[in-house]
């Protein structure tokens, strides 16, 4: 089942870089002028039984733009998705779409196309009719939508599926067939509801960059829901992280990454995640685990005294001793060979951090960054090493950190304690394999 | 001879039963077929061999060709068509979600728990066809509402369709297994589907016809077979009803009274075969057709 | 199974503007369907409750001028021994029947021998045989062998015949069972019969609820088997039922009041433990 959607991977990779064109920049031109823009104001919604799903949500999407909502699951992101989609009835705020105050309107007259995480194909239609569906009971007439269907079959390289029926089709093919569903429609909105998450790794990755190009080429604006935090910062345009119906923090993937908002986005963002430990800000100086660090200039915490939580990116240590960094010495617990780099693991004698956000945030990352030991009493550090220079597990390892790019919370709020100004080069987040 | 030992146990233990059911399924249903073909009369069992006398004989006979199967056939009708109409209807109205709907579906199930004997008897007053003074049942409560013009002889009236009535006490027992039928059948579309449908466009109405109806097909075929084998083999509600009336005859009843009644048994246990006919040409195909798309899956 | 909980699907659903219409005409019909079905219950409790100087064809629908609970009175004498015998019918052989279901679907679902896919549709047609077809030779069997007239031949028949829905339920139940649990209970040196008591059983008495009130209620429902096969002192309560109440000229009241008597215990059964009646319903109605 893998080699066949690996094949099929390649497959669509080709069918969409070719096929694709001629057909698809006409569509990008007829598109183009379609995208609209979403605005929610103050969206909020409960369930029956109390349960406020999602709070007092402010979301402005810009027309074409690409936009992913993230979090950890019950967070909210599917919920919101269903709202702008009109399945679920908001309880207060307005939605609009385009110009229109669609707030009160049936999905039916909404014009937006939504991909679902089962992709909800129906099961007694061809592929061919699956696709035609939508535009079917829009009165589209019969050869319009015949041209249409054979367009973007051809494009996701289905074009020899167009008899099948789902049953008979692999999960990459039935999740292009989602895509081509909601592609044909030509609507105003896209909606994907973790389109990828039932792929295996390699056809999800593979899809993603698909995505990313359809994206580029049919310019509609797109909302898409995932929990996977890679995910949303390779694809979205500007992320909105939330947690329990808040929205946390909505940016750019850099911004996010560069300016987290407070403890819980710091610790779900960036792969692998920020190294956190509780730490003390005096005279200047930050000080945690025997080491201390001088205050970057003009760093608001300047003035007082008080504790702090420290993040450090593992992208800011540097193997050895670098002028005018503060450095330690630490006795590697495991070492990560990933061929041009590594990743360090250390212990420091310091607490290490241990809050609801952070929780939170560790719980929601995805399986492959999910720590199998129960932290011990000390902070583990992970630094991002070059694999040059030999180092072995229990020896002696001379690592230093750039003070100008620590990241600082209030220990009870999690709010970020803005200081961290990063003037240094950035790494950015980790593109997976 | 380990794979044995590895089976063997579970075959040992279904061996009664499967012995039990080849003798008293299959066995005895050649057993009845191989006295069609005889001339047995009386009570004392006579195994000759006439061939295919018996079901020329009962070609040419009044009483079956003229009543029981045109009757049959009727109520095979009337119930089927109706019990479906009534059941899906139900369901349909139930799906949605309503307030008190199990109290609903408790009310719509309880005449199944029912005996067709103790159905029978409440019924054969409610279709009382007595006039002027002494109407009854139905009949007075449709003059009581003004709807006296709807007043009917029900099965004791002299039509053709006399046995359409029976069917009311039918549906009544068994509309609610229907709804059952067709409530599951209903809940067993993802609702994503359905949702899938809206966003692409399609009214309620359009959702239903387009989305839901095609997964419904495998319940239907269900419900009708169950029902159409039924009302084949459905003796006690007749039985109990008006056993001598001539306009409700079935071959059920028939086989019954020729056999047990006028002891003639050959008779009895050709009518039997035809029946079993009936309702094979019914089965056969069903279990044949879900035990396979059970394998399939 | 699905159709268990009412659903909660509506939730949060935004409704198009009829909606509010829509939904009152829903309850309306279902309304009226329910007094369709309560229809004849209203007519039998009114009637079995009537006083019966008061009763009269006539006056059917009226409620009763008094309670009274004399019609009882006069026909439970009549249908006492039929209420004995329907339960000492009813009861042995809904659990015979269940426990070798029981067995039977374990094999058929989880220890399966050669040809045991050929055998099961072969038991299952036993279910769906017109009763009219066996009737004969089973009337000659039952006398030849000394088993009719008394309720030990009555109640070996309805376990036969009753094997292939309990054998149904169980089977659908038990094939729920994943596989690796009986594979490891192999490995730990488990035998079938191992197996099916310390695997199967456990977890089968909700299975054993619904075969045995399915059961339960199917045998006292019974007529055509009950009347072949016992002899005056042994009729179960159909047979009573049918002549009590079966001719016409009997008083009207009688008949109603006989009918809800002899429908107690299955209507009891069917409120009480509904949940397992539906299951029951459900198992017969195999997916297509």
């Amino acid at each position: 089942m893998t080699e066949k959607d690996a094949d099929e991977g390649r497959e669509a990779a080709a069918g969409a870089a070719s096929a694709a064109h001629a057909a698809t920049e006409a569509a990008a031109e007829r598109l183009g002028r379609k995208a609209a823009g979403i605005r929610l104001e103050k969206v909020g919604k409960r369930f029956r039984g109390g349960v406020d799903a999602v709070r007092d949500l402010d979301l402005d999407v810009s027309p074409g733009e690409f936009i992913v909502l993230v979090g950890p699951s019950g967070c909210g992101k599917s919920t919101v998705l269903r709202m702008i989609a009109g399945l679920e009835e908001v309880t207060s705020g307005r939605v609009h779409i385009g110009d229109r105050d669609v707030t009160n309107e049936l999905p039916q007259s909404r014009d937006v196309a939504m991909v679902f995480q089962s992709y909800a194909l129906y099961p007694r239609m061809s592929v061919r009719r699956n696709m035609g569906f939508g535009l079917r009971m829009r009165g589209t007439g019969r050869t319009e939508r015949e041209k249409r269907v054979d367009e973007v079959a051809h494009a996701l390289g289905l074009q020899h599926l167009l008899a099948r029926r789902p049953a008979a089709l692999s999960g990459g093919q039935r999740q292009r067939v989602a895509m081509g569903r909601a592609i044909v429609r030509e609507p105003q909105v896209f909606l994907m509801d973790e389109p990828l998450s039932n792929l295996d790794a390699k056809l999800r990755v593979n899809m993603r960059s698909q995505l990313s190009l359809m994206h580029q080429r049919l310019g509609i604006t797109t909302v898409y829901v995932t929990h996977d935090q890679i995910e949303a910062m390779t694809l979205g345009q500007r992320v909105a992280v939330l947690r329990d119906g808040l929205l946390q923090q909505f940016d750019t993937p850099r911004a996010l990454f560069r300016e987290p908002v407070n403890l819980f986005v710091a610790a779900f963002i960036g792969s692998p995640s920020m190294n956190l430990v509780e730490a003390t800000v005096a005279g200047g100086r930050v000080s945690f685990g025997g080491l201390s660090a001088a205050l970057p200039e003009g760093s608001p915490l300047a003035g007082g005294d008080r504790a702090v939580i420290l993040g450090v990116r593992p992208t800011a240590f540097s193997h050895g001793e670098v002028a005018g960094w503060p450095s330690t010495t630490v006795s590697p617990a495991v070492i990560e060979e990933l061929g041009d780099e590594r990743h360090v693991i250390f212990e420091l004698d310091a607490p290490p951090v241990d809050t609801d956000a952070t929780r939170a945030a560790i719980d929601a990352r995805s399986a492959d960054d999910a720590q199998l030991m129960a932290g011990s009493s000390r902070a583990r550090f992970t630094a991002r090493l070059p694999a040059d220079a030999p180092i072995a597990v229990g020896e002696p390892l001379v690592v230093s950190f750039d003070p100008n790019r620590l990241y600082f919370f209030d220990p009870t709020t999690g709010e970020a304690l803005r200081g961290a100004a990063s003037a240094g080069p950035e790494a950015g987040p980790t593109k997976p394999a | 001879m380990r794979r044995i030992r590895s089976w063997g146990p579970g075959l040992l233990l279904v061996a009664p039963s499967l012995l039990a059911l080849a003798l008293f399924v299959y066995v005895f249903l050649g057993w009845n077929v191989r006295v069609s073909f005889t001339s047995w009369r009386g009570l004392l069992p006579k195994y000759d061999n006439i061939g295919l006398d018996n079901y020329v004989a009962l070609a040419h006979d009044q009483r079956f060709m003229q009543f029981d199967v045109p009757h049959i056939a009727i109520f095979t009708l009337v119930f089927v068509v109706g019990a479906l109409a009534v059941g899906f209807l139900m369901a349909l109205l139930l799906d949605r979600g309503v307030v008190g709907e199990n109290v609903f579906r408790a009310v719509f199930l309880f005449p199944m728990a029912i005996s067709f004997i103790a159905t029978a008897i409440i019924w054969r007053w409610l279709l009382d066809n007595g006039g002027g003074e002494s109407t009854t049942g139905l009949n007075k409560l449709l003059v009581d509402v003004g709807l006296g013009s709807w007043r009917s002889d029900w099965f004791r009236s002299s039509s053709r369709w006399a046995i359409a009535a029976i069917a009311l006490p039918a549906g009544w027992a068994l509309s609610g297994y229907v709804m059952s039928l067709f409530l599951a059948g209903l809940r067993g579309v993802p609702e994503e589907l359905r949702e899938a449908a809206r966003v692409d466009g399609a009214s309620e109405p359009r959702v239903f016809w387009f989305v839901v109806r095609p997964m419904l097909l495998p319940v239907l075929m269900s419900a009708i077979v169950i029902l159409a084998h039924i009302s084949l083999k459905t003796f006690d509600l007749f039985y109990a009803m008006d056993q001598k009336n001539l306009k409700i005859d079935t071959p059920a009843l028939y086989m019954w009274f020729t056999t047990f009644d006028g002891g003639f048994y050959a008779r009895g246990a050709t009518i039997a075969t035809l029946l079993l006919l009936g309702v094979a040409v019914v089965i056969v195909p069903y279990v044949w057709y879900s035990v396979r798309s059970e394998q399939r899956r | 199974m699905s159709a268990s909980a009412p659903a909660e699907r509506t939730d949060g659903r935004i409704r198009s503007r009829m909606a509010p219409y829509f939904t009152v005409v829903r309850y309306l019909v279902l309304f009226g369907f329910a007094c369709f079905f309560l229809m004849p219950v209203y007519a039998l409790l009114v009637t079995a409750l009537k006083n019966p100087a008061e009763v009269s064809v006539v006056r059917m629908w009226e409620w009763p001028a008094s309670l009274s609970l004399e019609n009882f009175r006069i026909v439970w004498p009549k249908l006492r021994e039929g209420f004995v015998n329907s339960s000492l019918l009813a009861v042995p052989s809904s659990i015979i029947s269940s426990a070798l279901g029981a067995a039977n679907g374990f094999v058929l679902a989880k220890w399966r021998f050669p040809g045991a896919d050929f055998a099961f549709p072969l038991i299952l047609f036993g279910m769906f045989i017109p009763y009219q077809a066996i009737i004969i030779p089973m009337f000659q069997t039952m006398s030849y062998i000394g088993l009719k007239g008394g309720l030990s031949g009555l109640i070996m028949v309805h376990v036969i015949y009753g094997l292939p829905i309990t054998t149904l339920i169980f089977r659908s139940y038990f094939s729920g069972i994943s596989e690796e649990l009986i594979e490891a209970a192999k490995v730990d040196g488990a035998g079938m019969l191992s197996t099916f008591f310390h695997v199967a059983l456990p977890i089968a008495p909700p299975a054993f609820a619904v075969s045995m009130i399915w059961q339960f209620t199917s045998a006292w429902n019974d007529f055509l088997f009950g009347v072949l096969l016992t002899d005056r002192n042994h009729w179960p309560i159909t047979v009573a039922l049918n002549n009590i109440a079966g001719s016409q000229s009997v008083p009207f009241n009688e008949a109603m009041a006989s009918a809800l008597l002899a429908s107690v215990p299955t209507l009891l059964v069917y409120f009480l433990l509904g949940r397992f009646f539906m299951r029951g319903l459900m198992a017969g109605a195999l997916k297509g």
